[in-house]
């Protein structure tokens, strides 16, 4: 009996020292710098090499790409989808990709939505994901907590 | 004058909360005893041995985290381990060390889930908050180390993806010794309590020829009298550079497995620390295993095994020469473990099933694979 009113001390003794949760939808996690959350796409740094869709394990990247305007032997990038409804968040599009075109940011919340459409993510989307993540040097960096508008 | 009785079929899971999972399992009883109890899984089966022939090597590494979700590190580390193998490369020790860091560290992690929802089974609510704070000190560590809280992706043919942040290996020190003085809490919080003791010892007695027949391994064997972990018997890795004790016991009941698994976890910190200190600057990845999308070995096969929280794991792997691997089979521990159930539960009292089935500490994702 004694040994079970021991447990209940360290129960007690809980009641003078610090909170350990946090109030979630008010306040969130900072994820550290390197966090896999969902993925931001710079359109200029893209040499449509395909190697982010041949890594793909699940085969949710597909892009295509059009001749530059000015010099016919370069490419520039014309669609770029990203189908989330699949997507594992396994990095491996960004590790491979030679000029970091494509990133992973730290946004990881307010990603769910009503019907399956929504989660494939265009061009458009995908360069208009500003948060903070991994890439300081490129692109505007807002202030932490601002959200990227959604669709 | 006897009563005409009957044995009643009962269906526990698919949807149970104590399968923590997908799992079902077909319970005959005869009044409150079991009689019969056959396992039935697959419900969770994804076919990932048979999506590694049509991957590149590196691709399969992430879909090796969604085997034993609790454990992801070791997974990858035994499939990189095996295609290492075939390689033939020498990897660079930093990345070895960093290797084991983080396998122990998730071996906690994976421990103290077990910890937390295994008494949430048995009916203690509040181990579970202390389980999951605890836990969630290895996870921001690994967080910030490979990106990610559960599905790592961290171990890379050849060495790992990254280098260790700034900082990182004193604040892993810092916090072993937290997580420490949080361990020996939980003594005086559960291990000590006589509800707790009255419903474990002696419950679920396995024996040893029981462990050594089912093919058993991991916590569940240690609990019964079977001194059987790959770090000591076939070191793989750096494992022969730590001095640490692999905890026995011989009751073999569930208790014994509770205390095994506390014990496992003080092993754990203390190769967490060792490591740290012997850890030196250096390479991070063999010079030829940055480059994800050529790795090629040449024809051949090759066998790793490595203990994972929930026993031995391995990895076989054939390869033809080509960029994708031939097949790809995996020895999931969780799988073997889980086999035990229908000798173990016989002659049981129903009340004592999820006790019983919770000790296992199977995943489902390893289970179905």
């Amino acid at each position: 009996m004694f040994r079970l009113l021991k447990g209940f001390g360290v129960t007690l003794n809980y009641f003078r020292k610090k909170k350990i949760t946090i109030q979630y939808p008010d306040e969130k996690v900072v994820m550290p710098e390197r966090f896999r959350g969902i993925h931001r796409f710079f359109p200029d740094k893209c040499i449509v090499c395909n190697m982010c869709v041949n890594i793909c394990p699940t085969d949710v990247i597909t892009l295509t790409g059009k001749k530059h305007p000015e010099n016919p032997k370069k490419k520039i990038i014309d669609t770029y989808n990203i189908d989330f409804q699949g997507c594992i968040l396994c990095d491996l599009c960004t590790e491979v990709c030679p000029t970091d075109a494509i990133v992973m940011t730290a946004r990881y919340d307010n990603l769910s939505s009503y019907t399956r459409s929504e989660h494939f993510k265009d061009i458009e989307w995908l360069s208009n994901n500003h948060v903070y993540g991994n890439y300081e040097e490129s692109g505007p960096v807002p202030e932490m907590g601002e959200r990227g508008e959604r669709k | 004058m006897s009563i005409k009785t009957e044995t009643m079929t009962l269906n526990m899971g698919p949807q149970h909360p104590s399968t923590h999972g997908v799992f079902r399992l077909l319970v005959e009883v005869d009044g409150e005893t079991i009689t019969k109890a056959e396992p039935v899984m697959g419900y969770l089966h994804r076919g990932s041995e048979k999506l590694a022939e049509n991957f590149l090597y590196t691709q399969f590494i992430p879909y090796t985290d969604r085997l034993d979700y609790l454990n992801a590190m070791t997974n990858n580390y035994v499939y990189c381990a095996a295609i290492e193998k075939l390689l033939e490369w020498e990897i660079p020790e930093r990345a070895d060390y960093l290797r084991v860091i983080v396998m122990e560290l998730n071996r906690i992690a994976s421990h103290l889930v077990w910890w937390g929802t295994y008494l949430l089974d048995i009916g203690a609510l509040s181990p579970f908050l202390y389980a999951f704070r605890d836990r969630d000190i290895c996870l921001d560590l690994l967080n910030e180390i490979s990106g990610a809280r559960m599905t790592f992706n961290y171990i890379r043919i050849g060495g790992v993806k990254w280098d260790a942040p700034e900082g990182w290996v004193d604040k892993v020190k810092e916090k072993v010794k937290e997580l420490r003085e949080n361990i020996a809490e939980y003594d005086t919080l559960v291990t000590g309590n006589e509800i707790f003791q009255a419903r474990t010892i002696g419950v679920g007695k396995l024996t040893k020829e029981q462990v050594i027949n089912w093919g058993i391994s991991g916590p569940l064997a240690r609990a019964s009298g079977v001194n059987i972990d790959i770090r000591k018997e076939e070191p793989y890795s750096i494992y022969d550079r730590f001095d640490f004790n692999i905890p026995t016991r011989e009751e073999g009941d569930v208790f014994a497995r509770y205390k095994v698994r506390i014990a496992e976890m003080y092993e754990s910190l203390k190769i967490i620390e060792q490591a740290c200190e012997q850890i030196d600057e250096g390479e991070i990845i063999h010079k030829k295993g940055a480059r994800i999308m050529m790795i090629k070995p040449p024809a051949g096969e090759a066998y790793t095994r490595a203990e994972a929280s929930k026993g031995e794991i391995g990895v076989y792997a054939v390869s033809n020469g080509k960029n994708k691997p031939y097949r790809i089979k995996l020895r999931r521990p969780s799988f073997v473990n889980v086999s035990i159930l229908q000798d173990l539960l016989i002659g049981e009292n129903i009340q004592n099933l999820v006790a019983i089935f919770g000790s296992l500490d199977i995943v489902l994702g390893e289970v179905d694979a």
